[in-house]
Formats: C-alpha cells, structure tokens, sequence
C-alpha cells in the first residue's frame, strides 16, 4: 500500500530530515512509526500526504508513484489518505458536525449526504451529542476525535496519524487510539506517528523507528 | 454541480459578510474607477458625436464683400458656377441667413429682433459633387473678386480632434492606471482574506481540495465586489446624466445639432462586464500566489 525506495529529504545544506528511507507498508496493516523529537517521523508523514516533496528516492502509494503525479493530481491522492494531527487542525468557527462534513464538501457531495455521514461518523466516536458544539467548547479528546472523524468520513483506505494523542493525558489516549485500530480493524491502513514509548509497549504492532532520519529498527 | 456552485456562492457571500470593511473599500475603489471611467467614456462619446457633427460639413463657405449688392452676389455665384461645373453653388442671401441663425438659436432666436441691421454678409456655399480637395477649392474660391472671406471648417476641426486625441490619450492612460489602483485593492483585500482563512485553505488542501475548489470562493468574491462597483458607478452615473446633463444637452444640441450620448442597458453591461473583470482579475492574482506560498 504505501512504499519508499531510498528516500531522502533534505533542506538546503543542512543534514538529512530523512536519509535514504527504504520500507514497506502493507494493506491492512497497522504500524508505529516512532523516534525521538527531530527523527524525521513528522517528514516522513508530510511526505506521504505530498505536503513535501522528496529531494530523491520514489514514494509509492496505492500503487501511485507520488513523484510522478502533476500537482493536479495530488489532491485526488489525497482524498484516498485521512490524516490526524496533534493540534488537531479544526476549523474554531465551525461546529463539529461542519467540520467532518468538510471533507466531503470539497468532495462535492450534497447537503443531505454531508449532514448524513458526518452524524455517522460523529456517532461512531461517541460525539453525536456534540453535533453542534463548536471545537473550543469541547474538550481536547472531544476535538481530536473530530479530528478522526473527519479524517475518516471519506472513509479513506490510508489514515496517518501525527502523535495523535500528544495532547492528551493518559485516560484519553486509550480511547483515540481505539479509533485508529477500529479504522484499521475495517480495513484501512493506518501509520501512527509517536515518541510515546509506553504507546508502544501497551500496544505492540510493528514498530518502524527512525533516528536521525534512518531506519534503525522495524520489527 | 449546481449544489457545489450554489455552496461556493453561499461561501462567497458569507466571507464578504465577515469581512465588511475590506470589502467595502474595494467595492469603492472599483465603484470610483468605472465612475471615472464611465464618465470619461461618456466625454469621448460626446466629444466624438459633436467633432463628427463638425467635421462632416463638406462644403466650403464664401463670405461675399458685404458692398455687393444682391445682383452682384448673383453674378459671383454663376462666374464660380461655370468655373467649377462639378460643384454646387447655392447663393444664401444675409436675409435667408439670419433666418437660419433664428432657426438655430431656438428659444433665443428672438434676440435678433432687436437687431437695428442684419450683420450678416451674403455667402456662397460650395459643395463639391463627388468629394474632392476642401482646402484647394477654398484657395481657388478666395481669389474670386468679391469674395471677402473663405472658410471650409476643416482647419480647427483639425485642431480640435487633435486637441481630442490628446485628450483620449490621456483619458486611456488614467483609466488604465485607475483600474491597476483598483485591481491592486482588490487584491489585496482578497489577499488579506486568503490571509485570514489560511487555516481554512490548509485543511481543505489536506482533504483533497483542488486549487480550483479553494480559488473559487476568493474569485466570486472579486467578482461580486466587482458587480457591487460596477452597480454603484452606474448609479453615480445616471445621477450625473439626470442632475447634470439636462443643463448641458440644450447647449450640446445647440453645438452638434445631435443629442447627448446617454447611459443605456448594454452601458450597464459593460461596465457590470469590467468590474467582474476587475475583481476576478485581483483575486486570481492574489489566491494564485497564496496558493504557491
């Protein structure tokens, strides 16, 4: 489903964020991607939804050569691929229904069918009574959990996850993370970005861990 | 597709609604410069109609010596009749003369009657049959004994188009630089909302967004600020043309002998036409390079 082939990124003359990157990510599966701050786990995420560009190496996703695609053809490999982001990136002056309805209006889909399918997607993380709250009256577990429904409700084969539960305390992070693995439970191949060792430990999947921009384990 | 044109419409509108300021200076900006345009347009028009009115006399006019007597006019005009077969000669005398100028002057005619003598001179109209050279026959004419005085109108219709070029020259350059003026507002109005909603514009990119999805909204911003302009420099104008042009026409009629170029439906149009081209031109400028950025 998603596969680099020595994939470098580097910025100007400083080191590599990521230094010949070679791996492989099957459908259906679920993988930590893991390093200390600066390990190039962020990059690596931004570089599979084509918000950067490699400086060599080819990325493979679905079988599309993301190198080769025109910047048109970017946002139609996008809607394949739902990402969660540790600020949760929510629009403050939409409700939470609006927000995972979103994604869908940029799909083109109508009111009706928007309305329907976020209320799914909202009931399916336990926030259908927080339909039309707005994000900063709820709290951050609530908003991180719009922010997977959103990322869900095109029901994307590819979620990718950016230290989801970062801002969350403990209690929380357990249930967000249940919703990854439910989403991967249905078939979609999610890659979660952590330095959470204890994430880990809990829930042992196989684990890519990147240090200084290499893959030093994956096991 | 109408539900997504209808949505981005929507969106439009509402983004406009937050953001009343910016784009009420925009709305202005374009307002001011298609009045100004507008009203130059109109000037050049008119200018146009009563230089043509002018210019479109292909007769030249001999001012007979005013100690001729009637006989003696008649006799000028058969001598320049027989020299010049291919021209018509009539012979005006100064009373049918001052009748015409009565016809002219309309509601003022009646000033002549206070006249204690008719000034005005018997004159020769020679028009030339099948066009020909206006300055060579009024050279030939003002050596004819009897004839005081030559005019063929071309030489300041001359002076005046030219004086009239210049103008529209001019008129060009300032409506070019207004409408840059307005297109930069307008830019940078939109630019300031692309600004304003760049966290908008991220996720929507992040969920598969087209640049044409996310630039349709900040375009039909520019275009209805546009429109609005466009509708408020037709209402200026047509205040003008109501308030102002009734007083001018009389004398305008009087000049050109044509009525005054007047705002009509297709007027709207165009200047409905420009303000969109304005707008969308200063919004595709400014999203196209946030877009990039």
């Amino acid at each position: 489903m998603i596969q680099l082939f020595h994939v470098t990124k580097r910025w100007s003359d400083d080191p590599p964020v990521l230094d010949d990157v070679t791996l492989q990510v099957e459908k259906g599966e679920f993988v930590w991607l893991t390093g200390p701050s600066g390990a190039g786990k962020t990059t690596l995420l931004r570089l599979l939804f084509c918000a950067d560009e490699p400086t060599s190496g080819q990325i493979v996703i679905g079988g599309r050569n993301v190198n080769r695609l025109s910047a048109g053809g970017v946002p139609f490999l996008r809607r394949n691929i739902g990402v969660v982001f540790q600020d949760f990136k929510l629009l403050p002056n939409r409700t939470a229904l609006e927000n995972v309805g979103f994604a869908l209006e940029v799909l083109g889909a109508s009111d009706a069918q928007i309305r329907e399918r976020a209320h799914k997607r909202l009931a399916q993380v336990g926030l259908a009574a927080k339909a039309g709250s707005l994000p900063l009256r709820m709290s951050g577990g609530e908003q991180q959990r719009v922010a997977i429904a959103r990322a869900l409700v095109n029901e994307p084969p590819i979620l990718l996850a950016d230290e989801p539960t970062g801002n969350l305390d403990a209690s929380l992070t357990d249930s967000i993370l249940q919703l990854l693995f439910d989403a991967n439970a249905r078939g979609a191949t999610v890659v979660v970005a952590t330095h959470d060792r204890g994430l880990l430990n809990r829930y042992q999947r196989r684990t890519i861990q990147l240090h200084h921009g290499k893959v030093t384990a994956d096991a | 597709m109408t539900h997504v044109a209808w949505r981005l419409l929507r969106r439009a509108l509402i983004n406009l609604w937050r953001a009343p300021l910016p784009s009420l200076l925009a709305v202005v900006t374009i307002a001011l410069a298609l009045f100004l345009g507008g009203a130059m347009a109109f000037s050049v028009l008119g200018a146009r109609v009563l230089l043509a009115s002018w210019g479109a006399q292909r007769t030249v006019t001999a001012y007979l010596d005013r100690a001729l007597s009637e006989e003696q006019a008649r006799a000028v005009a058969e001598r320049l009749r027989a020299d010049h077969p291919g021209v018509e000669v009539v012979l005006v005398s100064p009373a049918q003369a001052l009748d015409r100028l009565r016809v002219q002057l309309g509601d003022l005619g009646g000033a002549l009657d206070g006249l204690s003598r008719n000034p005005l001179p018997a004159t020769l109209e020679l028009t030339p049959r099948g066009g020909g050279d206006l300055r060579a026959l009024a050279d030939r004419v003002s050596n004819v004994g009897g004839v005081a005085e030559v005019d063929y109108g071309r030489e300041w219709v001359d002076r005046l188009e030219a004086l009239g070029g210049a103008l529209r020259g001019f008129g060009t350059a300032s409506l070019a630089l207004l409408a840059v003026a307005a297109l930069l507002v307008v830019a940078n109005t939109i630019r300031l909302a692309v600004y304003a909603r760049r966290d908008e514009i991220e996720i929507m990119k992040l969920v598969g967004a087209t640049d044409g999805y996310v630039r349709a909204p900040f375009l039909l911003e520019g275009a209805l600020q546009g429109l609005c302009g466009a509708a408020l420099a037709a209402a200026g104008l047509l205040a003008v043309q109501r308030l102002v042009l009734p007083r001018a026409a009389a004398a305008f009629a009087f000049a050109s002998g044509a009525s005054a170029p007047h705002l009509a439906a297709q007027h709207c149009a165009v200047l409905a036409a420009a303000g969109a081209l304005v707008g969308l031109c200063g919004s595709y400028l400014a999203v196209g390079r946030s877009l990039r950025t």
